[in-house]
């Protein structure tokens, strides 16, 4: 047990938590790729990376700048194309989680990743989906790692670009996706919350250590329920720090700088 | 007699094959082996009105969307990942300069699936429920249809339309002079995206004999047929990186993006000095750093094969 932590650092340790071994799981570029190593390297060595552009199961290397990254490629069992991973591993659906990364997410777990605004003439234009429609689409699972800001957390995504539970419980299944109820869980800085299945919303479910309710509610537009239970994430140890800090990430690319 | 020889220099091959108004797929996937020195070309003489489609479009569709070059994009991305936002495209959409239209990077491959092999359409079932289809740029007449699987009434799948690119431009490993490619490492779209093209430019950082392509036909990734020309031009993609070549060049692409996002004369100050100044790609490789820098770029990739 540490003290010595960001809630950075743990966001990134518990979204790990979060994969089993021996799962495929299909990883976007930035921190799903971080946190997906860090599973790799502690409690589930056996887990099987994808990357959309068509490595399958590479032992990553710290720390990729880019899915196109040599890095992202090291001792894979295949470098196949973006059809291969995208088309014959996900949507025929053989990938157990879906793991996605930065964006506006909405009360239901839609991601918007696209614009604010106006759609032919926004307000600000993000990057785009790339392969972040198809994960959520098709994965059994969807996690999301996401730093927790206001402005990241509305009630409805004005353009929903990756779908959560759409407008509720049954969103899915009337859009005619065939991943029809995914467990969806949103891993932040703050907290961890999932998609309660009988209503299709986010609930709180865990809290991150010293966060109360009200704190992350301040840094949420939409209005927060909690699971009847509301565990406290689990502080990380000594050895797991070591392994995301030296073995993961020794540059802080992505745990930063500070603090 | 075999296959002809299609061996030309970037701007032969780019005044042969692009004209403007023309719809350019792009190959590489973001940060990774995009053909700079075709697309420095294409800057050099110009060629305008473009229409830009692939998955992750990065540094030369932003820099030709920076100088007004280009009419429209369809796209899964554009972004440089770590590196960040694709500035100049980001501001041409937010200020109206630009027409975009969204498709997922699946959708983006399907459409190209569709167009190599001569069909008019194509199904997935990516998309369902989400704004990518409910949403379409002014230039985009019909965007999708969604139809009843006949085998299994109630099941939804999304047709997309083929596309089939006027002229794509990709940078290989290898080729031989008369088009046989092998591109290693990722292959992201490219495969489906080059054999649903009218017309294909390879760059290449290595030319091999043709002996060598027939006598190991396994590993060529595209057979000469599909190609119209081919540039040899090592560091050709330079500063995105080439698999068992080069890694990208971290500090030129920071560069960049300050260039970018700053905009103005500072955007203005980058083309000018690496591309219209410079008369082919090797005058531009000699100002980003020569042999000292290139070694550096060829070792970090060395170290993580």
């Amino acid at each position: 047990m540490s003290s010595n932590y960001t809630l950075n650092e743990l966001m990134i340790i518990e979204a790990a938590r979060q994969i089993r071994d021996g799962e495929t799981v299909f990883v976007g570029t930035g921190m799903p790729l971080v946190a997906a190593m860090y599973a790799q390297k502690t409690h589930a060595r056996n887990i099987c990376f994808v990357v959309e552009t068509g490595p399958i199961s590479p032992e990553v290397l710290p720390v990729p700048t880019s899915v196109s990254d040599a890095k992202a490629m090291h001792r894979a069992a295949k470098l196949g194309t973006l059809r291969e991973v995208l088309g014959c591993v996900l949507q025929r659906g053989m990938v157990d989680v879906g793991f996605l990364g930065g964006a506006q997410i909405d009360h239901y777990g839609n991601l918007n990743s696209t614009v604010i605004g106006d759609y032919q003439l926004p307000k600000v234009r993000f990057p785009g989906s790339g392969g972040a429609n198809d994960i959520a689409s098709h994965a059994k699972r969807i996690l999301v790692i996401s730093p927790h800001e206001k402005r990241r957390f509305p009630e409805r995504c004005s353009y929903v670009t990756s779908p959560g539970y759409l407008d509720g419980p049954e969103g899915r299944r009337k859009a005619g996706l065939k991943s029809l109820y995914p467990a969806l869980t949103v891993v932040t800085d703050l907290a961890v919350m999932s998609i309660d299945r009988a209503d299709g919303k986010l609930k709180v479910v865990k809290l991150m250590p010293g966060v109360t309710l009200e704190k992350v509610q301040e840094n949420t537009e939409f209005k927060l329920e909690a699971a009847p239970r509301v565990a406290s994430v689990e502080i990380p140890t000594a050895d797991e720090l070591n392994i995301l800090r030296n073995d993961v990430d020794p540059g802080r690319e992505y745990l930063g700088k500070g603090d | 007699m075999g296959p002809k020889n299609k061996l030309m220099t970037a701007a032969e091959a780019v005044r042969r094959f692009i004209f403007d108004g023309v719809v350019v797929g792009m190959g590489g996937q973001s940060i990774g082996r995009s053909s700079m020195c075709i697309y420095h070309e294409m800057i050099r003489q110009n060629k305008k009105d473009l229409t830009l489609v692939g998955c992750n479009l990065s540094i030369p569709m932003d820099m030709m969307v920076g100088l007004g070059l280009v009419r429209r994009t369809e796209v899964g991305t554009g972004n440089l990942e770590r590196f960040g936002t694709t500035h100049c495209w980001r501001k041409a959409i937010e200020q109206g300069k630009l027409e975009n239209e969204d498709y997922s990077h699946l959708a983006m491959v399907t459409r190209f699936l569709g167009g190599e092999m001569g069909l008019p359409f194509m199904p997935t079932q990516s998309l369902l429920g989400s704004d990518i289809l409910h949403k379409k740029s002014k230039g985009t007449d019909k965007k999708y249809e969604i139809i009843d699987n006949p085998w299994n009434r109630g099941e939804k799948v999304v047709l997309l339309p083929s596309l089939n690119p006027d002229v794509s431009i990709v940078h290989a490993q290898k080729s031989d002079e008369t088009g046989n490619l092998v591109i290693e490492g990722f292959l992201a779209h490219e495969p489906e995206m080059i054999r649903a093209s009218k017309t294909v430019i390879v760059s290449c950082e290595e030319l091999i004999p043709s002996d060598e392509i027939r006598r190991n036909p396994e590993r060529t990734t595209i057979p000469y047929i599909y190609v119209s020309a081919v540039v040899h031009q090592p560091w050709g993609a330079h500063p995105t990186s080439v698999y068992r070549y080069y890694q990208n060049d971290a500090e030129h692409m920071r560069y960049y993006q300050k260039c970018a996002r700053e905009g103005g004369q500072a955007f203005q100050d980058y083309v000018e000095k690496y591309i219209y100044s410079s008369s082919t790609f090797d005058e531009y490789l000699e100002k980003v750093g020569g042999l000292k820098n290139y070694n550096r770029l060829h070792q970090e990739m060395m170290e993580v094969l």
